[in-house]
Order: C-alpha cells, then structure tokens, then sequence
C-alpha cells in the first residue's frame, strides 16, 4: 500500500484566493493511498521544503503529489527535495492548480472542487510512478561555432581560451562577417576594423581552434555531449597549405568584372578573389559560376602565375565529420533588401522608395562602405550614380522594421543609433552638407546610446523630421523625398543628393534549413528561439545548442559579444563534467511486443530508434526490434502515441499512469 | 481571331458613367462589343456611397456595397466595374464584411439578403489584362497607336487601401502600361503614376485641387508624355475638367489630353471618335490624334 503525501501551495495568494486550499488538503486526505497531505504559504520555499522533507521521514512516505504552480516552473525543485529525502526523484509529480485552475477561474466554490479533482487524479497518477535511475551519457569536450562573424569568433576564443578545442565554421571565404563591412561603430565611433581584424588573427593562429571558412553545416547527427557534425569544405579550387597570400593571381585575372559583394556591389573583383585585403585566411577562392576557365574552359592565367603552384582547377568539396560535445550557433543577421517582394511573399516590398531602381538611394550598409576608409571610394561619400558629393542627405528610418502592413512587425533595434552615427560621418566628412533623418521614434537604451543619439542632432546638426516618407522619385539629378512631420503637422519635400534607407535586420539566408539540420526552432521571421525569454537566453530547446548573436534577433555590438561569451560560458559549464546526467524520462520498447514495422523511427523527431536484431540460443534470428537509445530520446512520446502494437512505453507517461488519471475523474 | 471562352461579366457603370463620365461609359460599351465581351448592367443598380459615404456611416457604406453585389447576382458573371472609386468600395466592403461577423450580419439585417462575399468583382483592366489577356488583345489591335507617349496614371484608389486583395501591386503597379503596351503605344516613367489629385475634393477644396493635379501634370509633362490615361471619373475630373483652371492659376500651358483606358485601347482596335465619345473631352485631343496619326 502506497503511503502517498499530498502538499498543496498556496503561491502567495495566487492559488489560495481563489482555491480553498485547506478545504482541498482535508479533502485529498481522505483518498485511498494518502498519508498525510497539508497546505502551506509558499511550498517551494526553504520552510516549505523543509516542511516536505521532514513529512517524508516522520510519516515514511512511498509517494509525493505537490499541487501547486506548473511543473514547468518547480518540478526540478521539488523532486530535489524529495531526493535529498530519500526518495526516487521521479516518485514526485506536481498538479497544477495554478495555472489549470485558480488563475482560469473566478468562482471559488467550482475552482475548490476542479482543484481537488485534478489533485486526486495524480494521487492515482502517482501510485503507478516507477523509480526511474538517472542516466548518465559521457561527454566530448569540443565544440562546434558555426558562424564566423563577432558572435562566433567571441564564443570562440573564450572556449578556446578555457583550454577546449573548438571548431569554427564560417560559410564565406573569409571570417569577419558583418562587423569587418562596418566604418566606425557606435557609440565610440572607434574603427570597426581595428578592433575586429586582430581577434579574427587571434581565432586563426589559435592552437586550440580548427578554422573552415568557405564551409557549411551538411549534416549533424547525436545529442548533447556527443554530436557528429559533418561539415562540407567547399572546393576553395587553391590550396591553403601552399598559397603564400601574394595575391598575384588576382591581379592577372583577366575578369575584373564581378559586382564586389562585399562592398554591397559599389566596386568590382576579379574571379579568384578575397573579399577584402584584411580577410582571414588570406587564400583567395575562385568564384566558379563567374570565373572563365570554369566556364569555357579557356584561360587558366591563375594557375600560370602562380608561383608555389596553388592553384587547383580539380579541387572538390570535401566532407569531414568532426565528434563534439556543444554546438554554439551564430549565423547572425541579413539586411532586408529594398527589392520589390515576389508575389506571395508574406514580406511586401518598398516600390514606392523605387525599388532600388534609382541609382542614389541606397541602404545603410551600402553608406558604410562608402564611409569606409577601406571601403571602393577610399572613404569620401560620392554618389553611385555620377561621383559627386551630395550635399544634402535623407536618411529614412524603419524601411521594413516595425510595418507590420509590410510584413515585419519587430524593431530592428541598431538602425536609429547607426543612422545616427551615419550622419555624425557624413558631417565629419561633408561639413557643408545637410543631413535629414526621417524617423517614427529614437530608440537609443544602452550605455553611452542616448547621448550619442543626442549629439547627432546638437553637435553635428542632423535635422531630425518625426514622421514617415511616402514616396521618393527621381527628378533630375536630384530624388524628391515626400514625407511629413507629424510634429509640426505638415508635408515635407525634400530634394536630396541622396537617400540612405535604414533597412530591417532579417534573419540570414537558410537559417530555417539550418535550424532543421539542428533540430532547434525557429520564430515566424526565421529568429532562432530561446529555451526561455529571461533565464535561459543563449541556450535552445534542444541540450547542448547555444545560440549566439543576431540569429536570435537583432542585436548591436555590445550585446552580441556578451552574448557569445555568455554562450561560451555555458559551452563550459557542460564541459566541466566528465559525465552528463540525463532525465529519465525516456521511451522504453516492449521487445516481445514489437513487431518491428519501425514507424516509431519514421516519427522519432530525435532520431533515438534504432534496429535492434534478436537471436535465439543457437544465432538464427527471430526478428528484428526497435530500440531507443536513452542517450538521443527526448522523451517526447510521438513513438509511443504512433505504436501500433501498443510495445514503446515513454517512462513517466505510461498508459497505465494516463488510464489511472482518466478514472480518478 | 478565336476567341478562348466566352466571356460575359454584370455591369456595374457606376454614378459618374450616366453623368459626367458619359464617354467612359459609351466607350466601354463599344470596346466591348469590339471584343465581343458581354455586358449585362446590373439593373437597378444604385449609388455605392463611392468615396463619402464610408467617412460618415461605415455601415451605411457597407450596406450600399453589398446590396449593389446581393442584385448583380442576377445576373451571369463576374462583376464588372469602370470607375476605380466603386471598384475600391465593392472589393472593401466584401473584405470587411469578410473578416468581421458582426459588421456581416449587420448589413445583412439591413439589405435583408446574404452578402455575396465571394462574388468576383473585376475593374475592368483585369478584365483586358487577365480575363481576355494581352496576347488576345494584340490580336484585336488593328490600329496599333504607334508613336503616343501616355502617361497611365493610376491615382489612389485603383490599388488601393492595401490590405484589401487588389488589382496590382500596391505600390508599383505595371496593368495600365502592360494593357497600352500591347495597344502598341509608349508608356512614359514618371514619378506621379500613383499621387493622388484629389479625389472627391473637387467641390469642396478646390484649391488642393489644383495644387494635387498640377504636380501630376508636370510630372507627365516632364517625363515627355503627350497625354494622360486614366480608369478614374475622378482623376479625370480633376486633369481633365480642371486643367484649363490649373493652367491659369500656374500661368502655364499644358494642352495634355487626358484619356480614358477605353478610349484609347479602342482607337487600336479601330473604333472611331464618335463611338468613344472623345468629343466630350475638355482637352481637345484631336490636334494630337491628327498629328500622330489615329484618326
């Protein structure tokens, strides 16, 4: 016979102002199997647990049921204390008469008698609880960053640095992502490739990091602990072990014509490239949709030219499957393009800021490389379309951020502090040039930010306009920006030089089909989401990803770097034991049972089914079986619900435990 | 030239089309004939409350729309309409009474009918553009008006508001110049394709007006256009019955003839002047017709 303890909360007042809990506690204590059952203020407290603890001694208690808030918030509390008393762990279950009850609920009489019902179905729940062991699963401590950008070189180096190996992956020939495209960065203005170019050297001659840069996430397989990441290294078509980085090949290559990606199309390259003098790993790569040779077969100029004989027409992608513990991920952020949307397309374009057709409105990241000392102008801001110096500027803020009509409804978070920094560069550059600011808010939180924001306008003279344009058309020379100010309550014309859009941050390209890959999930917009918005911030769902960066959302700087070291940190803590402990709550097969038709592996989100084959005494085989590894189950039961045999059993969710809930109503 | 399927629609000329946009009425019914499209007017049709009337009552407005709709289900195919202003009240209305079940079953206590909510109404460039297609219209072009430089000018409402499933793109619509393109004229880029000239203010502010029309009409002055097409009693009022006013007011000449769609893909497929009522225009396009050849 079950001695089972009952222990209902009253969470402050959020359950006893609406449930009698004394009333529920007399009730429960009357059910067969119960022990002892009380009520308390606040049973997750030091008190309450004593209280909890010091029952299961004097009254020996087989069973607890805590009937207090979602088990999502204190389960793990609770079946600590019960452990700490004596007891398996997984002989506590919590009923919810919070959330289930008193919260959704006005009238205490019906709330009473729901909250001694859903109490008394896990009393029966409780007497079918088994004691489950912990699992232990061993651990590789090396981890994976995918994302060469601050984000990933940050988690890098401070894993790196704690003595783990790491293994970088960056899909573009060189690491630096979107920070090595910046001018100055705010609030400091201080030169963005100045403090990023050294950390990208320090990630290359790292002994402890393994760098690929012209590689994608093929394929991962295992859980937390023990990953198998397959990487594709992408044929480079150069050797990296014996380019000398002397770049004459790029200086003979006859096609100069490529648009330069990275300095947002403004200048050309040839088709064996690096994408800026800074990149790291200086060993070019031949871009082969573009590159002659590839294409007619003619030519061949690189090779000849160079000297320690690099170049590899024959090169071809290689697959490597490297064993690691942790995944960070930091695939961070894309610009939104002003291009018109295709149809269908939840996102809606900006046609009426002319579709990118007219030549001098351009985005944010295009004018950082115009700012950019690096940058195709040398870092004088002239006009795409004829050179000049525009003398006056509107920059245009919230082009697709926070237009829920255009389909993205969430702040972008960096554009009105980078805009303001355009325009503080812009007047350092132009003096005698005016620059205006379209804007709906400021919104500038963050150390430093406010200020910055507010010597844009008083020092260097930005003209701010609260309010939105309409519509920009080219008239002349010049774009006619029509636009109002809502402060003022008039329509505002402007002829501009030339129009800067502070464009919406988007996630990047494939972040979805890398997101499948992994196993770990995604918003609506394609953001990765977090296990939990404020306590558990850089890790996901799934155990042992750690996220990084502006793939979870738009970020500035300062935040995406604390945020790496954060996952980073994390990444440690998992590598400071030598084992793992798991949940057991794990799906188990009924090996007599199963009549191995594998549905369960067809469903398994975690791919944790196995074949298993059985033998009689003298080796023939009887058939074949699933199995599920308890290290890769994620206890979610979609095998148990699809059995047709009715043989995988998901410990701690068993159809004897449900059945014996349905029949206590 | 065979045509695909037979194609008739219910008619929905709207107020403006029995009174001061007689000729875009008159040259609609002909070019369809020309076609061979039919045309069934929705009889006892009234008034849609067109652009007032949803400032003042929405129920009201509502109510107009979807009563228009509940007797053009009379009669066989698909509605169509001319003026953009009924056009963008119709499509309204059934996407408001679509999302709401209150506001439907309102005006359905009022109308005392079920709303038609999935009854197609087509402005009639979708009509030329989709239903009959541009191929079949090149077919049917005999006089193609080689050599015009139109400005298609589509004003506010043709897309528009924008969360209502429309016409065309919302803000870089391309109907208008596909339609002329295949009329064999030149379509001009200018920047006022989409700027309002006013609307319904004709009356009551004059002067926004003249102020709203002039720009359009500079812009499709500077941009080379020898005339102005339009899918709008409105926008035409405005351009075209205004333009004498604007051009005293700017002390400026422009002489622009401002067209209806009908009209002018009419001249191609070789209709004449007297059937597409160019005589009702105020600017005179004759001089221009003459000098380019098409009449």
């Amino acid at each position: 016979m079950s001695r089972i303890g009952v222990f209902i909360c009253h969470c402050g007042e959020n359950i006893s102002r609406t449930v009698d809990v004394e009333r529920v506690a007399a009730q429960v204590g009357t059910l067969p199997g119960v022990a002892f059952s009380t009520d308390y203020k606040y049973m997750c407290s030091d008190p309450g647990q004593g209280l909890l603890k010091k029952a299961i001694q004097e009254q020996r208690l087989s069973h607890v049921v805590v009937a207090a808030c979602s088990p999502r918030m204190h389960e793990k509390t609770f079946r600590k204390a019960v452990e700490s008393a004596g007891l398996n762990p997984f002989l506590c279950e919590m009923a919810n008469i919070r959330e289930h009850c008193s919260w959704v609920h006005e009238d205490r009489e019906e709330a009473t008698r729901k909250a001694i019902e859903i109490v008394g179905m896990m009393v029966e729940r409780v007497k079918k609880n088994r004691v489950l062991p912990t699992i232990t699963v061993p651990v590789t401590k090396r981890s994976l960053v995918i994302g060469g950008g601050i984000a990933g070189i940050q988690a890098a180096l401070d894993i790196a640095d704690c003595g783990h190996e790491v293994v970088l992956v960056e899909r573009e020939p060189s690491i630096g992502g979107h920070m090595a495209q910046l001018s100055e960065t705010f609030p400091t203005l201080d030169c963005s490739q100045c403090i990023m170019t050294p950390k990208m050297v320090d990630v290359a001659n790292h002994p402890k990091i393994k760098l690929y840069t012209y590689a994608e996430i093929e394929h991962v397989e295992g859980y937390i602990g023990n990953f198998q990441v397959t990487v594709r290294k992408k044929a480079r078509s150069v050797d990296e072990d014996k380019c000398t980085g002397c770049g004459v090949c790029m200086t003979k290559c006859p096609q100069k014509k490529i648009p330069n990606t990275f300095d947002r199309n403004l200048g050309m390259r040839p088709a064996i490239y690096v994408p800026f003098p800074q990149a790291v790993p200086n060993t070019p790569v031949i871009d082969r949709e573009n590159c002659t040779k590839f294409k007619t077969g003619k030519c061949g100029v690189c090779q000849k030219v160079c000297g320690p004989g690099a170049v590899d027409y024959e090169q071809e992608d290689q697959l490597i499957v490297e064993p690691v513990g942790a995944i960070v991920v930091a695939t961070g952020f894309d610009l939104y393009s002003i291009e018109e949307k295709p149809k269908g397309s939840p996102i809606k374009g900006y046609g009426e800021f002319g579709h990118g057709k007219i030549p001098d409105v351009i985005d944010g990241m295009t004018f950082e490389r115009l700012a950019s000392a690096s940058g195709p102008t040398g870092g004088k801001i002239l006009r795409p379309s004829d050179g000049r110096e525009p003398k006056q500027i509107v920059f245009i803020q919230c082009v697709g951020s926070r237009a829920r009509e255009k389909g993205i409804s969430y702040c972008s978070k960096i554009c009105c502090m980078y805009t303001a920094k355009h325009t503080m560069l812009y007047h350092h550059k132009v003096h005698d040039g005016q620059a205006y600011v379209f804007f709906m808010d400021a919104r500038t939180p963050g150390k430093s930010y406010d200020e910055f924001w507010r010597r844009s306008i008083e020092e260097e003279e930005a003209v701010y306009i609260r309010g939105m344009v309409s519509r920009l058309y080219q008239k002349g020379d010049k774009i006619v920006v029509m636009g109002s100010d809502i402060a003022v309550g008039v329509q505002v014309e402007i002829e501009a030089d030339m129009v800067v859009l502070a464009t919406a941050v988007q996630p990047q390209k494939g972040a979805d089909t890398l997101a499948q890959k992994l196993g770990i999930s995604y918003d609506k917009y394609h953001f990765y989401s977090e296990a939990h918005a404020k306590l558990r911030p850089v890790e996901c769902a799934t155990a042992g990803i750690y996220l990084a960066g502006a793939c979870q959302g738009p970020k500035d700087i300062p935040d995406t770097v604390s945020q790496a070291s954060a996952a980073a940190a994390k990444v440690m803590t998992l590598f400071a034991k030598d084992k793992l402990e798991r949940e057991p709550i794990v799906a188990k097969v009924r090996e007599a049972g199963c009549v191995g038709c594998f549905y369960c592996q067809k469903v398994c989100p975690y791919g944790a089914v196995e074949e298993k084959e059985i033998r009689d005494r003298q080796g023939n085989l009887v058939k074949v079986v699933a199995y599920v590894n308890p290290g890769v189950c994620g206890g979610c039961g979609t095998c148990q619900a699809t059995c047709p045999s009715k043989s995988v059993e998901l410990d701690g969710y068993t159809d004897e435990q449900i059945v014996a809930m349905i029949e206590a109503l | 030239m065979t045509p695909k399927k037979a194609l008739n629609y219910a008619y929905y000329p709207g107020c403006s089309l029995h009174a001061s946009a007689g000729e875009y009425d008159l040259s609609t019914r002909e070019l369809f004939k020309k076609l061979d499209i039919g045309l069934t007017e929705v009889p006892d049709w009234f008034c849609c409350g067109a652009t007032p009337a949803h400032n003042v009552d929405e129920l009201l407005s509502l109510s107009l729309c979807a009563k228009n709709l509940e007797l053009a289900e009379q009669v066989e195919g698909d509605l169509a309409v001319a003026c953009a202003a009924c056009f963008s009240r119709l499509k309204t209305a059934q996407h408001v009474l679509a999302e709401s079940d209150i506001k439907r079953r309102q005006v359905e206590k009022a109308i005392d009918a079920p709303v038609p909510l999935t009854s197609n109404v087509k402005h009639l460039l979708d009509i030329l553009a989709r239903d009959l297609g541009l191929e079949q219209l090149e077919q049917a072009v005999t006089k193609p008006l080689a050599g015009l430089k139109v400005a298609c000018y589509y004003g506010c409402l043709l897309t528009r508001p924008t969360d209502v499933p429309n016409l065309d793109c919302v803000e870089a619509p391309t109907i208008m110049e596909d339609i002329l393109k295949a009329a064999g004229a030149e379509t001009v880029a200018w920047s006022h394709r989409m700027e309002c000239c006013g609307a319904n203010f004709t009356l009551s502010r004059p002067g926004v007006v003249i102020q709203l029309s002039h720009a359009i009409l500079d812009s499709a002055k500077e941009a080379g256009a020898d005339c102005i097409m339009v899918a709008c009693p409105l926008c035409h009022g405005n351009l075209d019955i205004r333009q004498k006013e604007i051009e005293g007011v700017y002390n400026t000449e422009y002489a622009m003839p401002v067209f209806y769609i009908t009209q002018l893909v009419g001249l191609a497929t070789g209709l004449g002047a007297d059937k597409l009522g160019l005589d009702a225009l105020i600017v005179n396009p004759m001089p221009l017709l003459k000098e380019k050849g098409l009449v």
